[in-house]
């Protein structure tokens, strides 16, 4: 029986070895081109490595560059966004699990299809509601509008995890004198810890790769994030590939070790319990 | 509820607004010429036509590269979780920046692409691949098939994973070949998985918006112009705020058509 499956890891190998050449080219090439001078860059025809291995390209942009600043400014969008939309997440995905109401499975419906719902459909109604309440262009408004964005799925993947606490425990904890709010802070949150620090991660990550919402909610350098900003750098007449390499380099680091950390539980969030059976 | 509120408060509010917007003259009042110019707008249609292909091609090859990387990952291979994790890391990439990266290994001159297809042969001049109108789409479409297709191969080897292995050693037992085990027991098993991990991967990519936006901005001409790009444009190039809130409408129930069975099916399981 071994003998007869040895074909099948080969073809098996080979096919891992060229997954390996397909994933790892293009970082290779972003970090080679993020190491050459601004003249190797373009030389034709390209090299490969660079023959000069230089580091100027990152001092440029994180010294003399606004590249601390995008930084500054995603992480703290992100991260509000994440901590915001977890938290009233948590609310309603509590409600969900626990709480029979009228209309509870339409809304459970309501908040599955709005994931669903393009971006491209909000990000007009958020320019014109921020603008009037005076909201554009500051971090309040942009951790209010990527809410929009990840509340769905926070809400979605953490109904998941609360159903996954036996109903017993809280139950217990109602007849010891416990408010239903009691119970949640005492029994479930500690339960579900796992489960949170998921969903701040997943919305971070959602809101760190975002450009729309930055690209409408946003104007000059003051609210730029990582993603904005390297944009503008290609959208330049002359573009400065060490440089934009260099900038996508470290705004790729944080989510590359984040999803490295926690690849697990992303998948188990991103499928957001469909894969369970 | 006040989390209810909330909800009701960041999405509903501003869904609403949009409705209206889409029904609303630039000056007041109320119609449905929005609706009713979008057949003869042929840039609209073009757009259409582009999101289908972009969508439909991604999808279906994220699930042929993903499926293939799922099945070599669950045999019993030595490093499958280094294997593994290096899968993974296109995924982690912002599509952002997956965009920067593609377009300058595109580059005509100074990209790796044309010069390993130069030196291996394959090509014989400088292709540009993101500036020939025939090229481009296809170009984006293989650059987001290496962003895309992890999702779709995590969901996959999830599922191969839980095919029981009894099945397969019975198989055996009766002689069946490899490819007779892959069409009799792998396929059937994986008929839920393989639904779940295209319609997620659909709509993730009727949303895409980064990748597209920094790989080509829609050009050349208007080949690549996915709708979420186009409705951008009329929003804020164009400022077209009840044109583009239309525009949006109609992606958005497409988007709902296509996946009210997924929803359907995820509510009845409550």
């Amino acid at each position: 029986m071994k003998r007869r499956l040895q074909p099948g890891i080969i073809i098996a190998y080979v096919i891992l070895g060229l997954v390996l050449l397909y994933t790892i080219t293009p970082f290779l090439w972003m970090i080679f081109t993020s190491l050459k001078t601004d003249q190797e860059a373009v030389a034709i025809p390209p090299t490969l490595w660079p023959q000069e291995p230089t580091i100027e390209a990152y001092i440029q942009i994180l010294i003399w560059g606004n590249f601390p600043i995008w930084f500054l400014n995603s992480t703290i969008i992100s991260l509000g966004t994440a901590l915001f939309s977890t938290m009233i997440g948590s609310f309603a995905g509590y409600g969900f699990s626990r709480f029979g109401f009228r209309g509870r499975a339409t809304l459970i419906g309501i908040i599955l299809a709005s994931q669903m719902l393009p971006g491209v459909l909000l990000v007009g109604p958020y320019f014109k509601m921020l603008s009037t309440v005076g909201l554009y262009n500051t971090y309040p408004g942009l951790i209010l509008a990527f809410t929009a964005i990840t509340l769905p799925f926070s809400t979605w993947m953490l109904k998941g995890f609360i159903d996954s606490v036996p109903e017993e425990l809280d139950d217990a904890a109602k007849i010891d004198g416990c408010t239903p709010l009691g119970a949640y802070l005492k029994v479930i949150l500690p339960l579900i810890a796992p489960g949170m620090v998921a969903t701040v991660i997943f919305a971070f990550l959602l809101a760190w790769g975002d450009l729309l919402w930055v690209l409408v909610l946003t104007s000059g350098e003051k609210m730029t994030t990582v993603t904005l900003g390297l944009t503008r750098l290609v959208t330049q007449f002359r573009i400065i590939w060490p440089q934009l390499m260099a900038g996508s380099m470290i705004g790729a680091l944080p989510p590359l070790i984040l999803y490295l950390l926690l690849q697990n539980y992303l998948v188990e969030g991103m499928t957001a319990g469909a894969v369970k059976e | 509820m006040p989390a209810l509120l909330m909800l009701v408060l960041v999405l509903g509010f501003p869904i609403v607004v949009a409705v209206v917007n889409s029904l609303s003259l630039p000056d007041g009042g109320w119609t449905l010429e929005n609706y009713a110019k979008l057949p003869q707008d042929s840039r609209f249609r073009n757009s259409l036509v582009v999101t289908f292909i972009f969508v439909g091609g991604t999808v279906l090859l994220h699930l042929i590269v993903g499926f293939i990387i799922a099945l070599a990952l669950n045999a019993s291979v030595k490093g499958k979780r280094f294997f593994r994790v290096v899968a993974i890391l296109p995924w982690a990439v912002p599509d952002v920046i997956s965009g920067l990266m593609w377009r300058f290994m595109y580059n005509p001159t100074a990209g790796i692409i044309n010069r390993v297809l130069l030196s291996l042969g394959v090509i014989n001049t400088y292709v540009e691949w993101l500036g020939d109108s025939d090229l481009a789409l296809p170009s984006v479409i293989f650059a987001d098939v290496w962003r895309g297709y992890p999702f779709v191969m995590l969901i996959l080897l999830a599922g191969l994973q839980a095919i029981p292995g009894e099945q397969y050693e019975a198989a055996k037992v009766d002689g069946a070949s490899t490819i007779q085990e892959f069409r009799h027991i792998t396929i059937p098993n994986m008929r839920g998985m393989i639904l779940i991990a295209v319609a997620l991967d659909t709509i993730w990519q009727f949303r895409r918006f980064g990748l597209v936006f920094n790989m080509t901005a829609g050009g050349p001409g208007n080949v690549t112009e996915i709708l979420s790009l186009y409705v951008y444009k009329q929003y804020f190039r164009y400022f077209n705020f009840e044109y583009a809130a239309a525009i949006a409408i109609v992606l958005a129930i497409i988007m709902l058509l296509l996946s009210l069975p997924y929803v359907r099916a995820m509510v009845r399981r409550l």
